[in-house]
């Protein structure tokens, strides 16, 4: 299955160069393994000053008084800061979007005005020589609160009887959606069984191997904002910085050094960082914010805070008549700035049922407040509690009409023939596979092989389950998703490839690296598509006064789209070539063609060197007849277009162990089955679904930000907050199929997400399977062990 | 989280480590650090200098005869379990020791630290109270013998004063017929356990004469189980009567890992487990 290029668009497989497809090593990893990877706390700046933030102790209380004059004493303290400092120079934020519907999210100032509204706001910052006097100097801020009632449960947070956060807005909704489509209570009346269950999913965070971390350096004389930055989408970011701080956007250059991992956290606007900027122009002086551990857990984002409530009508033969579900989801005190927190039910409201023919859809969310960190979103946004809801009622239909899983699916799939569609709740779909992955999945757990263990382990007291899910992943998104709501985020991204005199290529990209292997992708494309040596090409990202303007790395887009973008600078670049090449060479174009860094000659013979001709371009331009056209610059963009996403689609299993005397589950065996269209590079793919299907375990078995009845959170901090590791993984098994998407040269979907949406849900129906024998089930993740042995009635 | 400044004192030998602690109240030993350094950088404690006793050799020994094992408390984790006596002779220490938390936290983790710091749910604390064995304390009057029964007192406390160094924990061996027994419930591997036994069996022509168990992760301190004990002297295993003593035997103490009923639950799982194993 490896080192496949399927993609007849691309050309022949085994010509030159051909490196779209194979498995190429990234040089990259070389220089991150040897620890030099360059961080954002790398960067030392002279006359840098470092940041400490005195954050809120409390969920929900009133600012009395701020007491800043024994801080500013502290040796070593340059200054202290609040709001009444920061927002002279940084205006405050709305974290709404205009083409959802009506969310209602209240002004955020970057550091707390008057009231704190979640433990971990930040309230004042202290500006130092060291980090560490800063943390010195923090603990001698006295800040007087009066404690108000904390808003934290998302169920109550519509009663009248409830505290509401915001004074301005009558009661604590932020945002809510309701989708019908055909007629979903008749379709309930006529169904032969009707099957319900509701599932809980706890708040987690994504827990990046490299904090949240900033430095912001304001020149005065130049009026330039250097922003060293540790984000996803540079551009965004400048944006943002120019318009807060009420700069000129071309004179704010983001620079994103290596980042280390950032799954979404590192997308969105977080006031201590926007106060690090802030901080830099009021002092004139490059300053520095790195968020330690402690940090990370109470202000990155949190999500999949969800309760949903589902229900499946079947008829008797077994097909779907009608489905509807009922989400509730609690974000915090604010919509996050400028993505917004409602992406994420609305995302559950797309993607319930869609991977099956579903007559009668309805779906209803309901976002509020609460007096928790902020959530917003998060890898696989929303997916795996639609894969999970959906999912589990599959399984508990298909039970009910005692009918073999898989052949319950197989015959609810929207089939491999039957595009373009739409999912139930109405979104355009095209090129996908679920029957053929499904097959290909069932192959390679060897189901019947499976179904003997059980049995097997059942007689001997060992309770084994496994499952089998099908899901669509939203990649590539078009500018519908934000864009259209009004949010500086570019759905377009360019690239940039030049020729340079040492014959060495070199391309910019707009797409960001985070360490999921971003430049091998692009170099592999770039070298492919212009007959190069892979070595021969060099890759730029992340600074924006150095790569075209884009939208980055999220929602699974830098192949499809970035990589689209490259591939056509790739090839304008290469007519440009063959044509200089044709004059030098005096030979017809068409009989010209770019193999291992030289221009051949098809019919054989003579050839020159792309260094030789660069060469001639850029030293000695007299030797060609006058106006050649000799650019060995090209640039393209690329956004898509006629569709608002584009979806990939997979099948996944798992086998569990559950011990019914600790309620510790063991994932015995993890298989996925991807289609993402092309693969540029087959191992990247599979480490992007493995390390995925890992976070999705963190959510379905382990993780949980957990918070007492005062609203403080108890388990920030790595010992306590549980994060799957090496010995808690299962071989992951993965394998493709290939569709690839019509929207581009290319082909390439996106690969990122799809474990992380799918797994929650297949282990939980694995684990529920498992249970049958012993007529429970378990409906909450994580699915700690407590709740294993609640549900069996143990304790 | 960086941590609050102190200073630094490396200290030569024992007796100047000593001096040192008896001079400053504020003055804390700095063994592995394991423990220590994550407390200050979470700025749990504000001590006045941290005293290295890395450079100790004396306290680097591990000293094995007929009837005892000397562990020196700058032993690391890693070094107690690639030694080969200890290995032959205290068997289950590897075994004990391969469950707390991974290689890099075991080269540099000690064993005196371990014993010294008192983690209620650390398993080699409640291992040292199964055997009972002997912890030696060096303070400004010398030294002296505490058992480790009479050692842990509460939450983090011990029989350790102010000016008193732990050197070394003397272990029996080769204790006739006496079989041991270790098993924990964590959710990942090296974390401290929602639960953990150490226990032991004395058996005569498989009658059993003897039976101890001390519990780890359940309370404020390694718990033993006395009332439990004498149960199964008398009875065959029986989980609800086991789960039931178990509560008169132990204030079963909830934390983040799991609650109290849980805790109490997977310890009478684990008793059943030992008696299944060493029956
Ligand atoms: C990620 C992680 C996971 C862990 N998991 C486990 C686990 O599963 N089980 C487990 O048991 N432990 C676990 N630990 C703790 C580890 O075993 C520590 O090494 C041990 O508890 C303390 O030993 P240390 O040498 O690091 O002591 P330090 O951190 O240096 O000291 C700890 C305390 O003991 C005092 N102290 C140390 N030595 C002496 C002495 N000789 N005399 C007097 N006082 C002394 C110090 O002053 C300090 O107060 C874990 C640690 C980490 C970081």
């Amino acid at each position: 299955m490896d080192d496949l290029n399927q993609n007849p668009k691309l050309g022949a497989a085994d010509r030159p160069n051909s490196y779209i497809g194979r498995s190429v090593p990234r040089e990259r990893a070389k220089k991150l393994l040897e620890g030099k990877g360059k961080y954002v706390d790398d960067i030392l700046l002279p006359r840098m000053a470092h940041l400490s933030y005195v954050r809120s102790p409390f969920a929900h209380a009133k600012i009395k008084s701020i007491n800043i004059e024994n801080a500013k004493k502290y040796p070593g303290v340059l200054n202290v800061f609040t709001i009444d400092d920061i927002e002279k120079v940084c205006t405050p934020w709305q974290g709404v979007l205009g083409h959802l519907g009506e969310m209602r999210s209240p002004t955020q100032y970057p550091l707390a005005k008057d009231i704190v509204r979640w433990q971990g706001e930040p309230v004042a910052v202290v500006v130092a020589n060291k980090r560490a006097v800063a943390e010195d100097a923090s603990e001698l801020v006295e800040i007087d609160y009066e404690d108000l009632d904390a808003q934290l449960d998302m169920e109550t947070a519509m009663d009248k009887s409830t505290k509401v956060i915001h004074d301005d807005l009558e009661n604590n909704l932020f945002w809510t959606r309701t989708v019908n489509q055909g007629n979903v209570s008749e379709a309930f009346k006529q169904s032969h069984i009707v099957e319900e269950v509701t599932l809980d999913f706890a708040r987690h965070t994504g827990v990046t191997l490299e904090t949240r971390a900033i430095v912001a350096d304001w020149d005065s004389s130049e009026e330039k904002m250097t922003v060293y930055h540790n984000g996803q989408a540079p551009h965004m970011m400048q944006s943002i910085i120019a318009k807060h701080l009420n700069l000129s956007e071309g004179l704010v250059r983001i620079i994103s050094c290596d980042v280390g991992g950032s799954f979404g956290i590192k997308v969105h606007v977080y006031p201590d960082e926007m106060v690090t900027v802030a901080v830099s122009k009021l002092l004139k002086r490059p300053v520095k914010f790195v968020a330690d551990r402690l940090e990370s857990y109470s202000t990155d984002i949190h999500s999949r805070c969800h309760k949903i409530l589902g229900k499946i009508g079947v008829d008797d033969k077994g097909k779907i008549l009608a489905f509807e579900i009922d989400d509730l989801s609690g974000i915090g005190p604010f919509s996050v700035y400028p993505r917004t927190s409602a992406i994420e039910t609305n995302q559950v409201l797309n993607l319930s049922a869609a991977s099956y023919v579903v007559p009668n859809y309805k779906a209803k969310g309901t976002v509020v407040f609460q007096n928790k960190t902020p959530m917003c979103q998060y890898r696989a946004v929303g997916h795996p509690i639609a894969v999970a809801i959906t999912e589990a009622l599959v399984d508990k239909a298909a039970n009910a009409l005692d009918m073999d899983r898989y052949e319950f699916r197989k015959i609810n799939l929207i089939p491999d023939n039957s595009y373009p569609t739409k999912t139930p709740s109405g979104v355009p779909l095209e090129d996908l596979s679920h029957e053929a992955c499904i097959e290909k999945l069932k192959k390679m757990m060897n189901i019947s092989e499976l179904e003997k263990y059980k049995k097997e382990s059942l007689a001997n007291g060992k309770y084994k389950g496994f499952s089998i899910i099908n899901m669509v992943e939203v990649t590539n998104p078009s500018p519908a998703f934000y864009g259209v709501g009004g949010a500086p985020i570019s759905s377009q991204d360019g690239a940039s490839i030049r020729l340079e005199g040492s014959g060495a290529v070199h391309i910019s990209t707009s797409i960001t690296e985070q360490g999921q292997g971003t430049e091998a992708v692009m170099q592999q494309i770039a070298a492919d598509q212009l007959g190069v040596k892979i070595d021969t090409v060099r890759v730029t990202h992340g600074d924006t006064d150095a790569t075209p303007y884009g939208g980055g790395t999220w929602a699974s887009r830098g192949a499809g789209i970035g990589g689209e973008a490259v591939l056509k600078a790739s090839r304008k670049l290469k007519e440009n070539i063959l044509n200089i090449a044709a004059v030098i060479m005096q030979s017809e174009v068409n009989n010209l063609d770019v193999q291992n860094d030289q221009v051949i000659r098809k019919d054989g013979g003579e050839v020159i060197s792309l260094k030789d001709l660069a060469q001639i371009v850029y030293y000695r331009g007299h030797e060609l007849p006058p106006g050649t056209n000799a650019e060995l610059i090209a640039t393209a963009s690329f956004s898509i277009e006629g569709i608002p996403f584009v979806f990939t689609n997979s099948a996944m299993g798992c086998l569990v162990d559950v011990d019914v005397d600790t309620g510790l589950t063991k994932i015995e065996k993890f298989w996925a089955v991807e289609d993402c269209g092309t693969q540029i590079n087959p191992k990247l793919v599979e480490e992007q679904i493995r390390g995925g299907v890992v976070q999705g375990i963190g959510g379905a078995l382990y993780e949980e930000c957990i918070y007492d009845e005062m609203g403080n959170l108890t388990n920030g901090n790595m010992a306590d907050y549980l994060v799957p590791m090496a010995y808690e993984m299962p071989d992951i098994i993965v394998d493709h199929v290939t569709t690839n998407s019509g929207r581009s040269i290319l082909g390439a979907k996106g690969a990122g997400e799809a474990g992380t949406g799918g797994a929650p849900g297949a282990i939980m129906n694995a684990i529920n399977d498992a249970l049958i024998p012993l007529n429970t089930q378990v409906t909450s993740q994580p699915i700690t062990p407590e709740k294993v042995l609640k549900a069996l009635g143990k304790i | 989280m960086k941590s609050p400044a102190f200073s630094y004192y490396q200290a030569k030998d024992l007796a100047d480590a000593i001096n040192v602690k008896k001079t400053d109240d504020d003055a804390v030993i700095l063994a592995g650090g394991q423990s220590l350094l994550p407390t200050l950088n979470m700025r749990l404690s504000n001590p006045s200098v941290l005293i290295d006793i890395g450079n100790i050799s004396e306290l680097k020994e591990i000293k094995v005869d007929d009837s005892n094992l000397i562990m020196g408390a700058m032993c690391s984790h890693s070094q107690i379990m690639n030694n080969k006596e200890v290995n032959e002779k205290l068997p289950i220490l590897n075994k004990i020791l391969s469950q707390v938390a991974h290689p890099a936290v075991r080269n540099k983790g000690t064993h005196g630290g371990s014993i010294a710091y008192g983690d209620p749910a650390a398993e080699l604390p409640a291992f040292a109270v199964l055997v009972n064995a002997e912890i030696i304390l060096s303070g400004s009057d010398g030294e002296r013998i505490v058992s480790a029964k009479e050692f842990y007192k509460g939450l983090f406390e011990t029989a350790i004063n102010s000016d008193e160094i732990l050197t070394s924990v003397k272990y029996p061996i080769n204790r006739n017929g006496m079989k041991l027994f270790f098993d924990e419930v964590t959710r990942r591997h090296g974390d401290y356990a929602m639960a953990g036994l150490v226990g032991s069996i004395k058996q005569n022509n498989k009658i059993n004469e003897e039976i101890n168990l001390v519990f780890f992760g359940t309370g404020d301190r390694p718990n033993e189980a006395p009332k439990t004990c004498e149960y199964l002297l008398k009875n065959e295993y029986n989980y609800s009567d086991i789960k039931n003593t178990l509560k008169n035997d132990i204030d079963f103490a909830s934390d983040i890992s799991s609650s109290s009923d849980m805790k109490a639950h997977l310890s009478a799982i684990l008793v059943g487990r030992m008696m299944k194993e060493l029956n």
